[in-house]
């Protein structure tokens, strides 16, 4: 068993040597201009100097904090919300165009807006984050609790469960896969939502480390940010958040997807 | 004629979670005549199904040798015609689409294939259904549609693999009552798998038993047709072939 | 008293009904209503927050002088092209990693990454490139859609039974007559998921790219109202974008998601 996660561990990042050795060769041999692609060593280069210095850790730490600030504030908010607004089949059909209308709109469009709210910097880019969230994961759990079926709500009912019971027992382990969906998608939604607006709006953090690298024709800075953005996220996704998905949803039988 | 040999049939594989070699099918040898009904009858287990796809071309054979009009069976081809288990419909295309797809393929055009499909679809009283697509009949019709696309690409063998395991018992009388019928009408040749004994009795010429891989015995069943199952239900041939049958197989 | 709220419930109930629309609608009047009340008694002040007479008054001056009918047919013609490509390049390339396992051992890590890295990511080195353009706008979206389409064809060509395979072949169907016959059509549910997913994202990087590097369009309507201000044209260019993808995705995508997939019944919702 340890063998085989090993032998597939191997199997998934054998792709990338061979892009790397492609790119390590291929790149000086054309004699590419360095200001229209880098090399693989000065991309590596730029990331020891980033650490060195500090920078590189500055940012990622900027951009992590936002993202996390942002997401636990809507998670505090959508939850709660989605659920009491999800137990009257009434008030859910009624306000899930509403909610639907807004996942729409969520991330980026709230830019300008945010920019003029709160100025640039932390509360303009938090703001953004926060919308990218709380309308999704609101969406899904009014989604989710809506989407149990009567019979089980009966069921615990007249098996004794008071409303307290019922809140923990019954709706929020009920809504718990829509709810993990939803905050899938919804910090993929803040993750680009974050790399816009710190283009905009601040002086740190990734995006804004990529678009003055753009300024001074830095390439070898630009490329090394969305490895670590691309890096960064695919740890997010794989480690955090599709486990905690394929937890819920393929233990529980309720969801089949890959 | 073209008749089906098979010689010393023997499949075996790699298990891998075992780390040993497993056989599921050893030296099974069966000749299967032009016109022909044979049903297969065994546990779950006993490799009918890895026969059936051996013959079918879907996985390969590792021993012995499967010979259609002489030829050898290399891979799926249109002469070996399929019903499955669970149906295999085409979800996307109407029941007149699916039942027209062997012709379609062979190259036959379009109003051509279309009457080849009504005609087949009226043997099973399917004209109805023709523009409905399958998932919006039961589950009994859509078998029915398999078992009628198969035979509108008009095989040299039509090869049947548990074809109505997944119906229920009712509908799966009338299923076999019009399969006798439509048999006896076109007479194609027949494989038909099954871990149903009576099943197997009711429909075949020859009945041939099988367990853990290997042939135990072949029986032949001289049941007069056209066999119904209001007739079969009391006669005592019918229950002595099925017993002796079942005896077999529970045996081994 | 009683009754006549019954009749009126009732009344609302069998309206919406029949034009399902309306009921899509109907939440949104207390929302409008709402902020009009808020903005009529200057809760907050009138350049921070207008009120909605003031966003229709807006609409119709963009309208009249035809910068916002210009700017609404850039961003289409962008997402359309966009989603064309995305289409013309996402859905073989699906085919092949979804049907063959070796292009599946080399592609799929790779296909991980890349998505991961994210559309916007890519934008200060396409300018370099491309310059501040069409061609930049359009890599960004096929950037965008290309993803989501590619993981939900290989999602839906690996989730066709291999009966499926079994019976075309045994019914005489050639391997690459298999791919129109079969792999195609039992993977367009997924691929229309993949399309609308797809359309979400690229839709949100249009208006990202837009913004950032645009000379056109409602994103760049909505920053250069930014520049200028005029939190009027913001609220708008938001309440376009909102309207827009609405309709675009419960008239068109979900439709077409709908007809392939249940009719089949591969998908049951």
């Amino acid at each position: 068993m340890m063998q085989h996660r090993l032998s597939s561990a191997l199997w998934f990042c054998a792709p990338f040597a061979v892009l790397i050795v492609l790119w390590a060769v291929l790149i000086p041999y054309f004699n590419f201009n360095p200001r229209l692609f880098p090399l693989a060593s000065s991309v590596i280069q730029a990331g020891i100097e980033g650490i060195l210095d500090g920078t590189l850790i500055h940012h990622i730490g900027a951009s992590l904090l936002r993202v996390a600030v942002g997401t636990s504030l809507a998670l505090l908010v959508a939850i709660p919300l989605g659920i009491a607004m999800g137990v009257s089949p009434v008030v859910s059909a009624f306000l899930t165009p509403l909610f639907r209308f807004f996942s729409v709109l969520a991330g980026i469009a709230w830019i300008p807006i945010a920019t003029l709210w709160f100025g640039y910097g932390f509360g303009a880019i938090t703001f953004v984050i926060f919308n990218a969230v709380f309308f999704i994961v609101t969406y899904n759990t009014l989604l989710g609790v809506s989407t149990i079926p009567l019979h089980v709500r009966n069921a615990a009912a007249s098996l004794g469960a008071g409303r307290w019971a019922m809140l923990t027992e019954v709706l929020l382990p009920g809504a718990l896969p829509n709810i993990v969906t939803g905050i899938r998608t919804g910090l993929g939604f803040a993750w680009r939502g974050l790399i816009a607006a710190e283009m905009i709006a601040t002086n740190v953090g990734l995006g804004y480390m990529l678009f003055v690298a753009r300024d001074f024709y830095r390439t070898e800075v630009i490329v090394l940010g969305m490895i670590v953005i691309g890096v960064l996220w695919l740890l997010l996704d794989r480690l955090l958040l599709a486990p905690l998905e394929r937890a819920t949803i393929e233990r529980w039988g309720m969801v089949q997807r890959a | 004629m073209k008749n089906l040999t098979i010689r010393n049939l023997s499949k075996t594989y790699f298990d891998p979670y075992a780390g040993t070699n497993v056989t599921a099918v050893h030296d099974v040898s069966l000749d299967v005549r032009q016109g022909e009904f044979v049903s297969i009858v065994g546990p779950s287990g006993c490799g009918k199904t890895t026969i059936l796809n051996m013959i079918a071309g879907f996985i390969p054979h590792t021993g012995g040798e499967i010979l259609l009009d002489g030829r050898p069976v290399k891979g799926p081809g249109a002469d070996r015609g399929v019903v499955f288990q669970s149906f295999a419909l085409f979800p996307w295309r109407t029941v007149l689409e699916n039942v027209a797809f062997g012709p379609k393929m062979r190259g036959v055009g379009k109003a051509e294939r279309e009457k080849i499909a009504y005609e087949y679809l009226a043997l099973a009283k399917l004209t109805e259904a023709a523009g409905r697509y399958p998932a919006e009949l039961s589950g009994g019709m859509q078998q029915r549609v398999g078992v009628v696309r198969a035979l509108a690409n008009e095989p040299d063998v039509l090869l049947m693999d548990e074809p109505f395991a997944s119906v229920d018992a009712q509908t799966r009388m009338t299923l076999q009552e019009e399969l006798t019928r439509i048999w006896q009408e076109k007479r194609p040749t027949v494989i038909f798998i099954t871990h149903d004994v009576g099943e197997a009795v009711f429909l075949g010429n020859r009945v041939v038993a099988l367990s853990k891989g290997r042939v135990l015995e072949e029986i032949a069943i001289d049941l007069p047709r056209p066999r119904s199952w209001d007739a079969l239900n009391d006669d005592p041939r019918f229950k002595e072939l099925s017993g002796r049958v079942l005896q077999l197989v529970r045996s081994a | 008293m009683k009754p006549f709220f019954l009749n009126l419930w009732s009344h609302c109930v069998r309206l919406t009904a029949r034009w399902p629309s309306i009921g899509s609608i109907a939440p949104f009047i207390p929302l409008v209503a709402g902020w009009w009340i808020v903005t009529e008694l200057e809760v907050f002040p009138r350049a921070f927050l207008p009120g909605p007479v003031d966003v229709v008054r807006s609409f119709g001056s963009l309208v009249y002088t035809g910068i916002l009918p210009e700017y609404l047919q850039d961003s289409m013609v962008r997402l359309a092209v966009g989603a064309f490509w995305g289409i013309a390049l996402g859905v073989p390339l699906g085919m092949l990693v979804g049907l063959s396992q070796r292009a599946h051992t080399a592609l799929w890590p790779l296909l991980l990454f890349f998505q991961a890295i994210g559309d916007i990511a890519w934008l200060p080195i396409l300018v370099i490139w491309f310059g501040y353009g069409l061609i930049t706008m359009t890599v960004v979206i096929v950037y965008t859609v290309i993803f989501p389409v590619v993981l939900n064809t290989v999602l839906g060509v690996r989730s066709i039974p291999i009966t499926m395979h079994r019976a075309a072949l045994s019914l005489g169907a050639s391997r690459t007559r298999i791919l129109w016959e079969v792999v195609l059509p039992g993977a367009l549910p997924n691929i229309v998921t993949g399309l609308r997913n797809g359309l979400g994202y690229g839709w949100r990087a249009l208006i990202a790219t837009e913004i950032i590097v645009g000379t056109s369009g409602i994103g760049f309507l909505m920053f250069d109202a930014r520049r200028a201000g005029s939190v009027v044209e913001i609220l708008l260019g938001m309440i376009i974008l909102g309207i827009l993808w609405y309709i675009v995705d419960s008239w068109i995508l979900a439709p077409i998601e709908r007809a392939t997939g249940q009719r089949w019944g591969l998908v049951t919702r």
